[in-house]
């Protein structure tokens, strides 16, 4: 009897992937349709979140992200340049998504993927204002830092923007910055790594991305449920509470009722998230 | 070389910035009366670490996820590496299948300055040392018209040698564990001369400091060596030497790797 069981077992998950290769769209919505999704998670549960920072030794600032299966290595090198004539006391914050093929048959060795370049961009505006760029001055007009974040995905599984964020501001917590100063005879910035300061952060980001797929609004779908989207809205919340951003990504027009419902989840979702963070 | 091109699908940064001068480096020497710095005899690996499925996706099927991956760790050393085939390539060869290599360290790899998002020479070079080294294991001939495709990341290196070594490890897992017919395990190991004498795995300090690095690839299953490169000068000697230590120290990465995967196998992983 025991083998039967396992054999009949055996062929349902056989029906079951063939369904799903075969109707990808169909397999998903019949979960939809029963209140659950394809992982068993219900629409407003995010996947488990795991933040750990100071992962990379050749960094100055790190850290790695995983949320399900999808996996980010941020890490930020810390630099010496000239600033800007028009902001003589501001240094820079580079932020750079790299989604290279390794993570995912989706993006192509080369040149950027569109996705990786919009969400390089969008994370650069985001964070344009959440660093206090004057605290990175070594000598006004003459010498400033230069942090470059590079966030490498390791594994694709949807939703990089909300892991991408999670890991800059894990890694710029983690960041130390030496003591430094300008020989202004030489024009050599010395630095001392034993007397190293952390970055004050004007505010910590938590970001919540929501999928909308037919009419059911998901959160934190994963690459399949990506893959059916219509629309997807990014609410990001800064540590007292507020807005920090709102994105509303895809032709489908969406009701003032679902953007209230995402921002209602995303304050719950910045609430569990600023604790593992 | 300027590091910072102009690339208008990144964000770019001030064009020109370099690291300070630190002032905390003291001069720990990496070889002091004899010893290694981190206590380890000369013919020492540093302790190696394999996981193999790294970036398979769990629980349902995925048709973007790899065929097979691993992640690797020696020392300080950490790189992933998915191998996606046998699919079908740009190239096609009725008679036998074709194996490319990506390599790429990440920007902040490096122990030194940040490395520019454009690939360097040195990665394309590292791509085709790890396809040439790697090619001879793999039975082409049973994947006409396919192509097999790895790419490897680089997350933290230790050592140019010794990193070259640890990918085509890393790769040799991958391989395994997306099933792709081989004839043996290639497994590597790097070695560095210094005061003439042999230093085994050295790390980025140890091989910065000596005059020779070479690193072996090897079948040692077929006693076969795939590659071999040597950067530095020696007596012809001491070369043999070497070569026949480093394959000493390849069958040990061998046994570490082929009792890993034979585990991994029996025991399906959670």
């Amino acid at each position: 009897m025991d083998m039967d069981d396992t054999s009949e077992q055996q062929q349902v998950a056989f029906a079951m992937h063939t369904f799903e290769r075969i109707h990808h769209t169909e397999f998903q919505r019949r979960f939809l349709s029963q209140n659950t999704r394809h992982d068993g998670r219900a629409f407003s549960q995010f996947r488990a979140t795991h933040v750990t920072k100071g992962t990379v030794s050749t960094a100055q600032g790190s850290s790695t992200v995983r949320i399900g299966n999808t996996t980010v290595v941020c890490g930020i090198k810390a630099e010496v340049s000239e600033p800007d004539v028009k902001t003589p006391n501001e240094g820079y914050l580079v932020t750079n998504v790299e989604l290279s093929p390794m993570c995912s048959a989706r993006f192509r060795p080369g040149a950027p993927s569109d996705e990786a370049q919009v969400a390089s961009e969008h994370i650069h505006r985001l964070f344009g204002k959440a660093v206090d760029l004057a605290t990175l001055c070594i000598e006004s007009g003459q010498a400033v830092w230069s942090l470059s974040a590079d966030i490498v995905c390791l594994k694709y599984d949807g939703n990089i923007l909300d892991t991408a964020i999670l890991a800059l501001v894990a890694a710029l917590e983690d960041l130390r910055l030496p003591e430094a100063q300008l020989d202004s005879a030489t024009g050599v910035v010395s630095a001392d790594r034993t007397i190293a300061r952390q970055l004050t952060l004007r505010k910590r980001l938590f970001p919540a991305t929501f999928a909308l797929v037919d009419t059911y609004l998901v959160a934190d779908a994963d690459d399949a449920e990506e893959q059916l989207a219509t629309t997807s809205v990014l609410v990001v919340l800064d540590d007292s509470g507020r807005l920090a951003n709102i994105w509303k990504r895809g032709a489908c027009p969406v009701s003032n009722e679902t953007i209230h419902q995402c921002i209602e989840s995303a304050v719950e979702r910045a609430e569990t998230i600023s604790k593992t963070l | 070389m300027s590091a910072n091109i102009f690339d208008r699908r990144r964000v770019n940064g001030p064009p020109r910035s370099v690291e300070p001068l630190y002032t905390d480096e003291g001069d720990v020497k990496p070889f002091t009366n004899g010893g290694r710095a981190d206590g380890r005899s000369l013919d020492q690996l540093r302790p190696i670490f394999i996981k193999t499925g790294p970036l398979a996706v769990q629980p349902t099927f995925s048709p973007t996820a790899p065929s097979g991956s691993a992640y690797y760790e020696q020392g300080k050393i950490r790189i992933s590496c998915a191998v996606y085939g046998p699919r079908q390539g740009r190239k096609s060869n009725p008679r036998m299948g074709s194996f490319d290599c990506d390599f790429q360290y990440a920007p902040f790899s490096c122990s030194w300055k940040r490395r520019p998002h454009i690939k360097g020479a040195d990665e394309k070079e590292i791509a085709l040392i790890l396809e040439q080294a790697m090619a001879p294991a793999i039975r082409l001939e049973a994947y006409p018209k396919a192509c097999i495709d790895a790419f490897v990341t680089v997350i933290e290196s230790d050592g140019k040698f010794a990193t070259i070594s640890a990918a085509i490890n890393c790769i040799s897992a991958a391989l395994a564990d997306a099933g792709i017919e081989l004839y043996d395990i290639v497994a590597a190991c790097s070695m560095s001369l210094n005061a003439s004498q042999w230093v085994s795995d050295c790390n980025q300090a140890e091989e910065d400091v000596s005059q020779c690095s070479l690193f072996v690839s090897r079948m040692p299953s077929a006693d076969e060596i795939t590659y071999l490169l040597q950067q530095g000068k020696t007596m012809p000697d001491q070369t043999d030497r070497a070569v026949q230590t480093c394959s000493n120290s390849c069958a040990r990465v061998y046994a570490v790797l082929s009792r890993y995967l034979q585990a991994s196998m029996e025991q399906p992983a959670s």
